[in-house]
């Protein structure tokens, strides 16, 4: 079943272009990962699933309703992380928190509790007195502690700590373990291969891609780098071959197609090292950013 | 409810704070009385002012000597104060999400937006009834030493009454603005400048007869002091007029802000 369902979504801010005619489905239990530069419309595409704004066209489905129609009942079930975490700061953090969980129909106390000590938050702080970063863990216990079934995430770890987030991407792979399926936008490609089964990447407004993330790196492309000062670079320059370059006696290029074309030149020559290697998604999608 | 108490701890401070300049308007007022009171050469003086002046004050309508003549006078200033804090309230309590971007956060728990008009609309007119009750409190406590007689409680009574309406009118309107505009940070300034335009209209509809008309444009001359003091009961065609403006303003607020995107 899909918990997404996106259809010819478009959004103008008056004249200025919001997202043009995007549509993807996400489907249950899955983490979806939505990449795309600055700017790009990737917090417009959340905004319109949590109704924060209007589509100028298109629609949108959450677990099969009309996002608009149903906005505050779908919402019971979200739990919504934004970039950027803006509270009421002359409030202190649990009642802050007590707040939120007093709008969801369950009671939400012991996870409340739990996730405050997971991120070492002191509740008894006034939002105001906290850092960027202690802001950003408080909204992520705010978003997570209904234990929604849809989890949305838009740029969540700007501000965390590198020990922070790696507690946070081992918290959403334990809710995705227990069956929730995540939406999970960000312009870090490292992020998205850590954790996501799918990607879609969206630029100027429109998808250009959806693909699986282990396919597109296993099937694709490899990475290769031959070491050695009598190798011919010019033997390369075969179909499937990319970004080919030779410096300080090192070849390097990226290869598809079939990889036996490429070992049958290499023994040709004369090497000192070799390796093949998965490309990183940054170095795959690099050229959807130029 | 939990948005209404939330509202209500919220705007506390406000409260207090306006609640402080009644009263110090209150005792600068009736500190000033206690040389007018029973004052024959006080009258003297004011026969010799300028009319249109005296009128733009509702001060011909009076005497200043009696405490009756005195709060019909400081009735306007009430009025316009307690207008004030209700535009500003009214105003500022749905478009202040947007202005400290708390609104990504607040919209997108599973809460409706006509929820939310409700429970701040609420919040905010028991604030304004809060500081009815304390300029009531105030006058009644700086008036009881000159004794007044029973034609003064009841004139003040009515005065509050009419004080009340002015209130939710302006509460409505400031609601209005602050959930129909989208440029969050001139609903608060718009609906003071149309407060004072508005009260700028009662001072000159009674400066001559051309411009009665105005009137029907300015809640401050819907319950003139002078008239409540003498028929002793409010205009209904006003009190209609503005209920219609009240359910105006907020059948608009509920309507635009269910279907506008927000300014995130």
């Amino acid at each position: 079943m899909s918990i997404i369902e996106v259809n010819n979504l478009t959004k103008y801010y008056g004249k200025a272009r919001g997202i043009v005619n995007v549509s993807f489905n996400v489907d249950e239990g899955e983490i979806f990962g939505f990449v795309g530069p600055n700017g790009a419309g990737k917090s417009t595409t959340i905004r319109l699933l949590l109704s924060l704004i209007f589509p100028s066209g298109g629609e949108a489905k959450i677990f099969g309703k009309d996002c608009i129609k149903y906005g505050p009942e779908l919402r019971q079930e979200i739990g919504y992380l934004p970039s950027e975490v803006f509270y009421y700061e002359r409030m202190k953090v649990i009642d802050l928190l007590k707040y939120s969980a007093s709008f969801y129909k369950k009671d939400c106390t012991k996870r409340m509790v739990e996730l405050s000590e997971l991120m070492e938050l002191d509740l008894n702080r006034r939002i105001d007195d906290l850092s960027y970063g202690n802001k950003k863990k408080v909204g992520i216990v705010q978003g997570l502690l209904h234990q929604p079934k849809l989890i949305l995430l838009d740029e969540p770890t700007s501000g965390l700590d590198p020990l922070m987030q790696r507690k946070f991407f081992n918290l959403i792979k334990e809710e995705n373990k227990r069956g929730v399926t995540v939406f999970f936008s960000s312009h870090i490609l490292g992020e998205v291969q850590k954790l996501c089964n799918r990607v879609a990447i969206i630029k100027e407004g429109s998808i250009i891609d959806i693909q699986d993330i282990e396919k597109l790196q296993k099937d694709t492309y490899k990475k290769v780098r031959i070491l050695g000062s009598e190798v011919d670079e010019k033997r390369f320059e075969i179909e499937g071959v990319s970004k080919l370059e030779k410096n300080n006696g090192a070849v390097n290029f990226f290869f598809k197609g079939d990889i036996n074309q490429i070992t049958r030149i290499i023994s040709e020559q004369r090497i000192t090292d070799l390796t093949i290697e998965e490309p990183t998604l940054e170095e795959i999608f690099m050229h959807y950013y130029e | 409810m939990n948005i209404f108490f939330r509202e209500l701890r919220a705007n506390f401070k406000s409260l207090l704070i306006w609640g402080g300049i009644v009263m110090f308007f209150c005792f600068a007022g009736f500190e000033k009385f206690s040389a007018y009171y029973n004052n024959p050469e006080l009258l003297v003086i004011i026969n010799s002012m300028p009319k249109a002046l005296l009128s733009a004050f509702d001060m011909n309508a009076f005497n200043l000597t009696t405490i009756t003549g005195f709060f019909g006078v400081m009735f306007n200033f009430f009025a316009l104060i307690l207008s004030i804090a209700a535009a500003m309230w009214g105003s500022d309590i749905i478009s202040k999400e947007e202005r400290d971007k708390t609104v990504e956060f607040s919209l997108s728990l599973p809460v409706t937006r006509s929820k939310i008009i409700t429970a701040k609309t609420l919040a905010a007119f028991v604030n304004c009834i809060g500081l009815l009750l304390i300029t009531w409190g105030i006058t009644l406590a700086a008036t009881s030493k000159y004794q007044p007689d029973s034609e003064f409680y009841n004139f003040l009574s009515l005065g509050m009454l009419a004080l009340f309406i002015m209130q939710t009118i302006f509460l409505s309107i400031g609601i209005f603005l602050g959930s129909a505009m989208k440029q969050y940070k001139r609903a608060g300034s718009l609906a003071v400048s149309i407060l004072l335009g508005t009260y700028f209209f009662s001072v000159i509809s009674g400066m001559s007869d051309k411009l009665e008309f105005l009137k029907y444009f300015s809640p401050f001359k819907y319950f003139d002091s002078a008239r409540l003091l003498h028929e002793s009961r409010l205009d209904m065609t006003f009190v209609w007029l503005s209920v219609a403006i009240i359910v105006v303003s907020l059948i608009g607020a509920y309507s635009t802000y269910s279907k506008r995107d927000l300014y995130i």
